[in-house]
C-alpha cells in the first residue's frame, strides 16, 4: 500500500531536538577543549621529551669537577717538576670548553639572564682567556707561570661554586613550574573529559530514547499497515491503485472477485485495457490526461460517480466509482474504489417497472371510474328531469309522495355519483386547483347561511367566529375550501342532535407565510378512537351503530383530505365519543388587498317580463330534449328542436333564432363544431347567443365552449330556475338597456353575465388575472399565432361582458391580425395597441 | 637478448653471496698523522693489535658528510663536517650492536649501532670549515642532525653527542 498523503509524519518533538542540539554543541565544545589541552600537553611533553636540557645538573657539577681536575693537574705538575705539563694543558682545554658551553651555549641562554650565574661565569671565562697565551706558549713559560696560575685558580674557586649553585637553583625552579603547569593542564583535561563523558552519556540516553520511540512508531506503523491491508483485502468494494500512467499497482481481492481476474494477471497493465468498456475508453484516456496535466476533474475527487466497467469476461456492468488522488514519495497515485451495483440497478429497474405498471393501472382505474360516473350522470339526469316534469302534472297524494321519494333518492344518487366523480377526477389529474382572491369571512358566512336550515332541522345551532384577529381577503383555492367546509359542516350536522356546531377561524403568521386554521366543532356523538385513524380513507363510514340513520358514500372526508393535501395543508380530527368532535384543517394562504367592488347589484335582473323567444334546441337525447322542450314551452318560448350539430347548422343558417341551446356531445357533428360553423356561416343566426348545454361541468370544458364561440353555459340536469335566469340576463338587458353596444352583437359571449354577485367577483377577478397572464406571456414567450388568436378571442369575449369595450375592440383586432397572415409587424402593432387599451380599461363591471 | 638479461640477475646473485659470507678481515693502512680516533672491539678491519687507529687524513678518506644544525651547546646555526657513523662502522667492519664511546676526560657513553643510519650522526672534525681544537670540543665531536627532527632533540641523544671523543669500542 502507499502511504497516504496526509499520514502523520514522524515528528521529532521540538524539545528533544533542542536538547539533542544543545548536548551535541556541548560535546563539540568539550572535544575542542580536549584537543586544545592535548595540544598543550603534547607541547609540554615535547618540551620534556626533547628537553633542551642535557643533564644540566651533571654539566654544572662537571664544571666544578673539571675545575678541580685542572687544579689537580697543576699541583701534580708542580710536584713532579714540570714533567706533566701536557696534562695541565689538556685539563685546561677541557675546562675551557666547558666554560665556553656555559657562557655561549643556547641551553644556558635563559640561565645567563640570572646575574648570579652570568657574573661568575663571565669572570671565570675572562680569567681563562687571560691564561691562554701562557697555556699555548712554550712549556718553560708555562712552568714558570704555574704557581701564579694556581693562585689565580684558587681565587676562582668560589666563583665556580657560585655559578654552579645558581644554575642548579634556577633549573630546580623552572622544573617545578613546568610540573605545576602540567598538573594544571592535566586537571583541566580531566574536568573537560569528565564533562564530555557526561555529555556523551546524556546523548546516549537521548538517542536510546529516540531509538525506542522510533521503533515503537515503526511497530505502530506496521500494525496500521497490516490493519489497513486487512481492511482493504476484506473490503466489499474493489480497491485499485494505479500510477499516473494508468498502470495498476494494487488490486485487492474484492477487485479480483468483481472483475473476475487475479491480481497478478493485471498488475502492471493499464486500467483502460483491463476494466474500461470500449465505448468509454476515449473518455477514460481523456480523464487520465486531465489528471496528469492537472486539468478539471470530472470523476477524481468528485465522490461517487455511476459508470460502467468491464469484467475480463467482456461483460459490461454498472459500477459506482470514487477516485481520489494521493501524493506519495513514489509520486502521485490514483486510488479507485469500485462497487459492483449491477444487482442494485437490476432491482431498481424492476421496482421502476412495477411502479409504472401500478401507476398505469391506477390511472386506468381512475379514468374508467370517471367515464362510468359520467355515463351514469346522463341517464340519471333523464330520470330527475322527468321527475321534475311529473311533479308539475296533476298527481294524487300517494303519487306525490312517490315522486318526492324518488326525487330524494335520485338526488342522493346524484350526490354519490358526483362524489365519486370528484375523487376520480382528482386522481386522474384532470382537476387542478385554482386560486382566487376571496373574502374568507364571506366564504364562511355563505356556508353558515346555506347550511343553517339543515342544521335547524336537526335542532342544531350553527355559528362561526374568528378566535383572534380576523383576516379578510386572501388568495386560496376557494371552491375546494368551500367544498371541504361544506362537507365537514354537513357531517357535523348529520351526527349532532340538538347541539352546537361552531366554525372557528384563526389566522397566524408562520415561518413560511400566513396560515389559516379552521375548526369545525360539534357536540355530537363523537368518533371512536378506532375509527379516527381510518376516517380520512376512501369509502370509510363510521360503524353501523352510529350510522344506522345516516347515509353516505364514505368519500367526503377522503376528498377533503385530498383537496387539503393538494393545497399543502393539513387536516385532522380530535374526538371523544359522546362529547363531540373537532375537525381541524390548516392551509397556507396569501393575504390580498381588497379588490375594487363592482356595481354588482346591477346584474340582478327581474326574471319576469321576458318576451317569448324563438329558441333552437339542439339535443340528441330524446328524454333530455323532451324535458328541455317542456320547460321552455312552459316559459312560453317557441322551441325548434334539432337532433345533432349538422341539423342545427343547417337550420340556424336558414333562419334567425333569438337563442340557441346546444348540447355538446352529439353524433354526426358535436356542439362545439356546430357552434363554430354557425358563427362562421354568416347565416341568419350567426350572431345569436349560443348556450352550451352539457353534463360536463368541468371548468376546462366551459373554457373550450367559450373558445368555440359559445356565449353561456347551462349544466344538466336542466333546472327551470337556472334556465330562466340565464335567458333573462341575455334578453332583459336588451330590452332594458338604452342601446346595445354597437359592436357587441356578433360576439354573443358579451352577454355572459355573472349568476350572482359572488360569482361575478370570482369571474371578474379571473378575467383580470387572465389578462395579466396573456400580456405577460406575449411579452415573454414566443407564442404561435393560432394560440394568440384563440386567447385574444376569449379575452375579447370577457372584456365585452365586463364593459371594457375599447379593450375588446383591440383584442378582436389582435385576433384577426393573428389569424390573417404572417404579418408580424401588424400583429406587433395590434398587440401594443391592445396593451395600451388594457392599461386604460375600466375595472370589470356589468352594464 | 637472453644473455643480456642474465647479467643483472647474476650481479644480484653475486652481491647476495658476498653479503652472506663473513667478510674477510682486511688490514687498514697505518696512520701518518696524530691518531685522532682508536676503534677496538668487534671490528674486522684493523691496522694492528685488533684496533683501528685513524688519523684525520684517513677519516677524510672514508668520505665527508656535512650537517647544518643548531646545538644546545653553541649559539646559532653551524655547519659540521665529518665522517658519518655508518660509513665509519662500515669502514672498520664493525659487527656489534653497541659502541662504547669515550672522551679525552674519560667521559663514556654508549651509542647503539642502530643509530648509524644514512643522514644520521657524524663524527665531526670541522666546524664551519675549520678543524676544531680541543678547547673548541675537538678534535672529534659526535653530532646528530638535531635541527632535522625532534627525534634527535632528546636528552638521550644529547648525552650521546660526545665531544673531545678519542675512542670507540664496538660490542
Amino acid at each position: 500500500m502507499t502511504q497516504p498523503a496526509n499520514a502523520p509524519r514522524r515528528v521529532w518533538p521540538n524539545r528533544a531536538r533542542a536538547g539533542g542540539g544543545l548536548l551535541l554543541a556541548l560535546a563539540a565544545m568539550c572535544l575542542a577543549a580536549i584537543v586544545f589541552l592535548t595540544f598543550e600537553i603534547t607541547a609540554e611533553l615535547r618540551f620534556l621529551g626533547s628537553a633542551d636540557s642535557d643533564n644540566v645538573h651533571w654539566t654544572l657539577s662537571q664544571a666544578e669537577v673539571e675545575f678541580l681536575e685542572l687544579g689537580n693537574a697543576i699541583d701534580h705538575a708542580r710536584v713532579s717538576g714540570g714533567s706533566r705539563l701536557d696534562q695541565v694543558v689538556e685539563e685546561f682545554d677541557i675546562f675551557y670548553s666547558r666554560m665556553v658551553t656555559l657562557s655561549s651555549g643556547q641551553l644556558y641562554a635563559q640561565l645567563r639572564l640570572d646575574p648570579g650565574f652570568a657574573g661568575p661565569v663571565n669572570t671565570v671565562r675572562a680569567q681563562l682567556d687571560a691564561m691562554i697565551p701562557l697555556i699555548d706558549g712554550p712549556p718553560e713559560a708555562l712552568w714558570a707561570g704555574l704557581d701564579e696560575m694556581a693562585t689565580q685558580l684558587e681565587a676562582l674557586r668560589l666563583q665556580v661554586r657560585n655559578f654552579s649553585t645558581a644554575g642548579l637553583q634556577h633549573f630546580a625552579r623552572s622544573s617545578d613550574e613546568s610540573r605545576t603547569s602540567i598538573a594544571v593542564i592535566l586537571q583541566r583535561l580531566a574536568l573537560v573529559t569528565a564533562a564530555l563523558l557526561l555529555a556523551l552519556a546524556v546523548l546516549l540516553l537521548h538517542s536510546r530514547r529516540i531509538m525506542a520511540r522510533t521503533s515503537r512508531r515503526e511497530k505502530e506503523l506496521g500494525f496500521a499497515y497490516a490493519r489497513l491491508n486487512t481492511i482493504l483485502e476484506t473490503s466489499l468494494d474493489a480497491v485499485i491503485v494505479a500510477g499516473m500512467d494508468g498502470r495498476i499497482l494494487d488490486f485487492n481481492s474484492a477487485a479480483e472477485r468483481i472483475f473476475k481476474t487475479e491480481s497478478a494477471a493485471v498488475r502492471g497493465k493499464s486500467i483502460g485495457e483491463v476494466m474500461v468498456p470500449e465505448h468509454l475508453r476515449a473518455a477514460h484516456e481523456a480523464g487520465m490526461d486531465r489528471m496528469r496535466t492537472g486539468g478539471e476533474m470530472h470523476v477524481v475527487g468528485q465522490g461517487r460517480v455511476k459508470l460502467e466497467a468491464m469484467r475480463t469476461t467482456g461483460e459490461v456492468f454498472p459500477i459506482e466509482l470514487a477516485i481520489e488522488r494521493a501524493t506519495t514519495e513514489e509520486g502521485d497515485l490514483a486510488v479507485a474504489f469500485v462497487r459492483d451495483i449491477s444487482r442494485r440497478v437490476a432491482s431498481e429497474n424492476e421496482l421502476v417497472q412495477a411502479r409504472d405498471r401500478a401507476l398505469a393501472g391506477e390511472k386506468a382505474k381512475a379514468e374508467f371510474l370517471a367515464m362510468m360516473t359520467h355515463e351514469i350522470r346522463t341517464p340519471l339526469n333523464g330520470v330527475l328531469g322527468n321527475l321534475s316534469l311529473l311533479n308539475d302534472t296533476p298527481l294524487d297524494t300517494a303519487q306525490s309522495r312517490y315522486v318526492r321519494n324518488m326525487g330524494i333518492s335520485g338526488k342522493l344518487l346524484m350526490q354519490h355519483v358526483d362524489a365519486v366523480l370528484d375523487v376520480a377526477r382528482f386522481e386522474s389529474g384532470v382537476e387542478t386547483g385554482r386560486e382566487e382572491t376571496v373574502h374568507i369571512g364571506q366564504l364562511i358566512q355563505d356556508i353558515v347561511d346555506s347550511q343553517s336550515i339543515t342544521a335547524q332541522a336537526n335542532g342544531n345551532r350553527l355559528t362561526w367566529a374568528w378566535s383572534d384577529r380576523p383576516v379578510e381577503w386572501v388568495r386560496v383555492d376557494a371552491s375546494r375550501l368551500q367544498q371541504v367546509l361544506v362537507n365537514l359542516v354537513g357531517n357535523a350536522i348529520k351526527f349532532t342532535r340538538d347541539g352546537q356546531i361552531m366554525i372557528e377561524a384563526e389566522a397566524h403568521e408562520g415561518a413560511d407565510g400566513l396560515r389559516l386554521d379552521l375548526r369545525v366543532i360539534d357536540t355530537g356523538i363523537g368518533i371512536a378512537p378506532d375509527d379516527q385513524a381510518r376516517i380520512f380513507d376512501d369509502f370509510q363510514t363510521v360503524s353501523e351503530a352510529q350510522s344506522k340513520s345516516i347515509n353516505g358514500t364514505g368519500l367526503g372526508l377522503s376528498i377533503a383530505r385530498r383537496f387539503i393535501t393538494a393545497m399543502q395543508g393539513e387536516i385532522g380530527l380530535e374526538s371523544t365519543p359522546g362529547e363531540g368532535s373537532v375537525f381541524w384543517l390548516q392551509i397556507p394562504v396569501t393575504a390580498q388587498e381588497a379588490p375594487g367592488m363592482p356595481e354588482a347589484q346591477a346584474a340582478f335582473v327581474p326574471t319576469t317580463d321576458l318576451p317569448p323567444l324563438d329558441v333552437l334546441l339542439v339535443e340528441d337525447d330524446d328524454i333530455n330534449l323532451e324535458i328541455a322542450q317542456e320547460m321552455l314551452g312552459r316559459m312560453h318560448h317557441v322551441v325548434t328542436p334539432a337532433r345533432n350539430g349538422q341539423q342545427a347548422v343547417e337550420i340556424a343558417t336558414a333562419r334567425r333564432f333569438d337563442l340557441i341551446l346546444m348540447d355538446i356531445r352529439m353524433p354526426v357533428l358535436d356542439g362545439l363544431e356546430a357552434t363554430r360553423r354557425i358563427r362562421a356561416s354568416g347565416g341568419k343566426s350567426a350572431d345569436v347567443p349560443v348556450i352550451a348545454f352539457s353534463a360536463n361541468v368541468l371548468p376546462e370544458a366551459k373554457e373550450r365552449f367559450a373558445a368555440a364561440g359559445m356565449s353561456g353555459f347551462l349544466g344538466k340536469p336542466l333546472k327551470g330556475a337556472e334556465l330562466s335566469e340565464l335567458i333573462a340576463t341575455f334578453f332583459a338587458r336588451e330590452t332594458s338597456a338604452q342601446s346595445p353596444p354597437p359592436d357587441a352583437a356578433p360576439d354573443a359571449s358579451a352577454h355572459a353575465p355573472p349568476a350572482s354577485p359572488g360569482r361575478f367577483d370570482t369571474l371578474a377577478a379571473r378575467h383580470s388575472a387572465e389578462l395579466v397572464v396573456f400580456f405577460d406571456d406575449i411579452s415573454r414567450a414566443s407564442m404561435d399565432r393560432a394560440e394568440i388568436a384563440e386567447r385574444a378571442h376569449k379575452l375579447a369575449g370577457s372584456a365585452a361582458a365586463f364593459g371594457q369595450h375599447d379593450l375588446r375592440a383591440a383584442l378582436v383586432h389582435v385576433e384577426t391580425t393573428a389569424e390573417a397572415a404572417a404579418d408580424t409587424d401588424g400583429l406587433q402593432a395590434a398587440l401594443t395597441a391592445a396593451r395600451l387599451a388594457w392599461q386604460n380599461a375600466p375595472a370589470p363591471h356589468i352594464g | 637478448m637472453r644473455a643480456i638479461q642474465m647479467i643483472p640477475v647474476m650481479a644480484l646473485a653475486m652481491s647476495v653471496i658476498v653479503a652472506a659470507l663473513p667478510a674477510s678481515a682486511k688490514t687498514l693502512p697505518q696512520p701518518h698523522g696524530p691518531v685522532l680516533l682508536t676503534l677496538s672491539g668487534e671490528i674486522e678491519h684493523t691496522n694492528g693489535d685488533g684496533t683501528a687507529a685513524l688519523d684525520l687524513e684517513m677519516l677524510r678518506e672514508i668520505g665527508q658528510t656535512d650537517i647544518e644544525t643548531e646545538t644546545i651547546w653553541t649559539d646559532g646555526m653551524h655547519r659540521f663536517s665529518g665522517v658519518s657513523l655508518k660509513a665509519l662502522l662500515d669502514y672498520v667492519g664493525a659487527q656489534g650492536t653497541m659502541i662504547e664511546t669515550s672522551a679525552i676526560n674519560d667521559y663514556m657513553v654508549e651509542i647503539p649501532v642502530s643509530d648509524a643510519v644514512t643522514d644520521g650522526p657524524i663524527i665531526a672534525y670541522e666546524l664551519d670549515g675549520k678543524t676544531m681544537s680541543r678547547r673548541e670540543k675537538g678534535p672529534l665531536w659526535v653530532i646528530y642532525p638535531f635541527s632535522s627532527s625532534s627525534d634527535y632533540r632528546t636528552e638521550v641523544i644529547y648525552s650521546r653527542s660526545i665531544w673531545q671523543m678519542d675512542r670507540m669500542k664496538v660490542k
